[in-house]
């Protein structure tokens, strides 16, 4: 074990991968992990390293994304970042009608090992164009792995099967959980997808939250603890494959769910899983599911309408307390 | 680029592009026939174009194409009776009937993608133009499209990205816009052309009625890109088949008669100018006019090319409608 940060454990990942698989090219390398805090020499090894490998290429998400296609169907295992997820839009079509269907489509001809990953999330000041979380939007198309780490050894773990995935995989991760560090497994390792894991145990109340909400819940629990109320954090890591096993445990132990979501809850991961626990859970529930999320409205820019729209641990802490009536 | 002299050699590519025309025509049959079964798209007419790209590809060589694909990919080789079947939604279709006319894939053959996206094609051909340089096996990708793919705005970001990057495409357009008459694009540009040379690739403009001029402009195209590993862009102008309308094709020049060719007599009707021109009907004249073949040689040829659809037919009709519940299966690896 060492302690590195979020982006160092993508980047041991990334290098890993392409030491060992010469076949994987990287799209929008610098905007990736690059200088944001990596050991300089690292850095500039693994660039002098890899010339033809990383590319950066002209500001043009749509073919960028169909180069993905193009590329992992000819035989790569292309790695494309495109910054931002809101780039992405510009690739939807690519992304959805392309990635995701080829292999079904084609009667399992067509295998998509490809990487799309994208920062979501509200960094600040980032107005609406820049502060978006479309984890869901993806979720909702057949074909597409959606995976959303929180910490930096689930990052790494999980980006290692990511990479080896024979479908197209939306690696999705938060611009502020970048500089977060934590206690990362040395040497190579891959944590499966549909495999969520508890972040911390308790009795009271289920907590389920993925990405950065998973340390805004982590924030709450202790803050609920002083309130005398255990509560349970659950992150399921993936979306697409889900593991329903690891929330509907939880909630059959605690009697009480609360999903906490970045993005807007129309239609949102967090509907998603109040949904499967309410089918498979039911008579588990001692009170009704609750969600929180951002309101259903662009993201504002002045900071006291941001904040405002921002789900952290004070409004979950709120929502617990309302729903245990403490 | 040498021109194609050798008497099989022509003889070869008149029977692809007969295989592509029969294939339609059973298409269209089946259609007559079946209620489930997506013709929208013939490629009749197009025939000159899509026979002399297949003719030249090479094992390995990756094929992407666009929803006038079926001369595509019955030309590179995939088993008629398959593709037939894929468009009727059968068991034995090249993609078991998850695919349909639409996205068409047969790998064993390099036909890597049909993609319905008017653009889609020229973005997965760049990946795949990619792959070939990464992988450094020689290979070339194709990227088959019509004029409309120029109305998209990914047909810049293709064009840029293989430009810059230097890879091996054909970008192959076949441009059967007919100002006033069938406008599939709409460009402010005098000439689809200007958009790629803007980019400085590599362009070229052939009669796509002229198989022969394809092969050759084909041969020279992917000659400089196997060579230089760099994109080529070549516009065939093709004469619109009568009956193809955006959503239902009319069979409004009934099925081919190769007599025609030397009966001209037998030509008549509101379509006689498109038969009289039409790139089959053109080729076998010139192959008569220039002693290739007696009148006999073509019309066993056709049999030929008849026979085996009839082959074709009877396995596509043969075939299931998959198991439903397999529905549910295949999307992911
Ligand atoms: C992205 C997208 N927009 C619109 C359509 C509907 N559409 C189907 S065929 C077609 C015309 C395409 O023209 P062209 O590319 O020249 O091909 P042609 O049919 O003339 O061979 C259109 C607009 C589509 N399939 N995809
Ligand atoms: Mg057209």
């Amino acid at each position: 074990m060492t302690e590195k940060t979020f982006a160092q454990a993508m980047f041991d990942a990334l290098s890993i991968s392409m030491e060992q698989d010469p076949t994987i090219s990287v799209f929008g390398a610098s905007s990736f992990v690059l200088g944001r805090g990596l050991p300089p020499a690292d850095e500039k090894a693994f660039i002098a390293k890899y010339t033809t490998r990383l590319l950066d290429p002209p500001v043009s998400e749509n073919v960028l994304a169909s180069v993905g296609v193009g590329s992992a169907t000819a035989g790569l295992r292309p790695f494309i970042n495109f910054g931002t997820s809101s780039f992405a839009f510009e690739a939807h079509n690519q992304i959805v009608n392309e990635a995701g269907n080829a292999r079904y489509m084609s009667g399992g001809q067509l295998k998509v090992p490809l990487v799309y990953h994208m920062f979501h999330g509200i960094r600040g000041i980032g107005g609406a164009q820049h502060s978006q979380s479309p984890q869901s939007m993806y979720a909702n198309c057949p074909g597409l792995e959606v995976v959303l780490p929180a910490t930096p050894a689930d990052a790494k773990g999980l980006m290692r099967t990511a990479i080896r995935s024979d479908n197209p995989t939306l690696f999705i991760t938060h611009t502020k959980l970048l500089a977060t560090k934590g206690e990362v497994p040395d040497g190579d390792y891959a944590i499966p997808f549909a495999k969520g894991e508890v972040k911390r145990a308790g009795k009271d109340v289920t907590i389920v939250a993925m990405s950065l909400m998973v340390l805004e819940a982590l924030k709450a629990a202790d803050q609920l603890k002083a309130l005398g109320i255990d509560a349970e954090v659950v992150d399921p890591r993936t979306v697409v494959p889900f593991d329903a096993k690891v929330v509907i445990d939880s909630v059959k132990k605690t009697g009480r769910l609360v999903i906490l979501e970045e993005a807007s809850l129309v239609c949102s991961v967090a509907s998603e899983i109040a949904a499967i626990v309410a089918e498979q859970a039911f008579e588990a529930l001692k009170g009704p599911i609750i969600r929180v999320g951002r309101p259903h409205v662009p993201m504002p820019y002045s900071p006291s309408l941001e904040a405002f729209c921002t789900p952290d641990a004070a409004k979950l802490v709120d929502a617990v307390r309302k729903l245990l009536k403490k | 680029m040498p021109e194609i002299v050798s008497r099989e050699a022509r003889l070869s590519l008149l029977e692809r592009m007969l295989l592509m025309r029969r294939f339609e025509e059973a298409v269209i049959h089946a259609a007559a026939k079946h209620k489930y079964i997506g013709r929208n798209h013939l490629y009749i007419g197009h025939e000159g174009t899509g026979a002399a790209v297949m003719a030249q590809l090479k094992p390995g060589d990756l094929a992407h194409t666009t929803h006038r694909n079926h001369g595509h990919i019955v030309g590179r080789g995939a088993d008629p009776g398959r593709a037939l079947a894929e468009i009727m939604g059968r068991e034995g279709g090249l993609c078991g009937g998850r695919g349909g006319t639409w996205h068409m894939t047969d790998t064993s053959v390099g036909f890597q993608s049909t993609s319905a996206m008017v653009g889609g094609s020229i973005g997965l051909a760049t990946g795949g133009g990619f792959a070939c340089k990464q992988l450094g096996q020689g290979n070339v990708s194709v990227a088959l499209f019509g004029d409309g793919v120029l109305d998209e705005g990914i047909s810049y970001e293709a064009f840029n990205f293989a430009s810059q990057y230097s890879l091996p495409i054909l970008f192959m357009c076949e441009n059967n816009e007919k100002p006033g008459r069938r406008e599939t694009s709409m460009l402010a540009a005098d000439r689809l052309l200007d958009i790629p040379k803007a980019l400085k690739i590599h362009t070229m403009t052939v009669d796509g009625g002229d198989v022969e001029a394809v092969h050759a402009a084909v041969g020279e195209a992917l000659a400089r890109i196997r060579k230089d590993q760099v994109p080529v862009f070549i516009e065939s102008q093709i004469e619109a088949w009568p009956g193809s309308h955006q959503h239902k094709p009319e069979f409004t020049t009934g099925e081919t008669d190769i007599s025609m060719a030397w009966d001209t007599g037998k030509i008549t009707g509101p379509h006689a100018d498109w038969i009289r021109q039409e790139p089959i009907l053109r080729y076998v004249r010139k192959l008569l006019a220039e002693k290739a073949a007696a009148q006999a040689d073509i019309e066993a040829l056709d049999k030929k090319v008849q026979a085996k659809m009839a082959k074709a037919r009877d396995f596509a009709e043969a075939s299931p409608f998959p198991q439903a519940e397999g529905a549910i299966l295949g999307a992911f690896a």
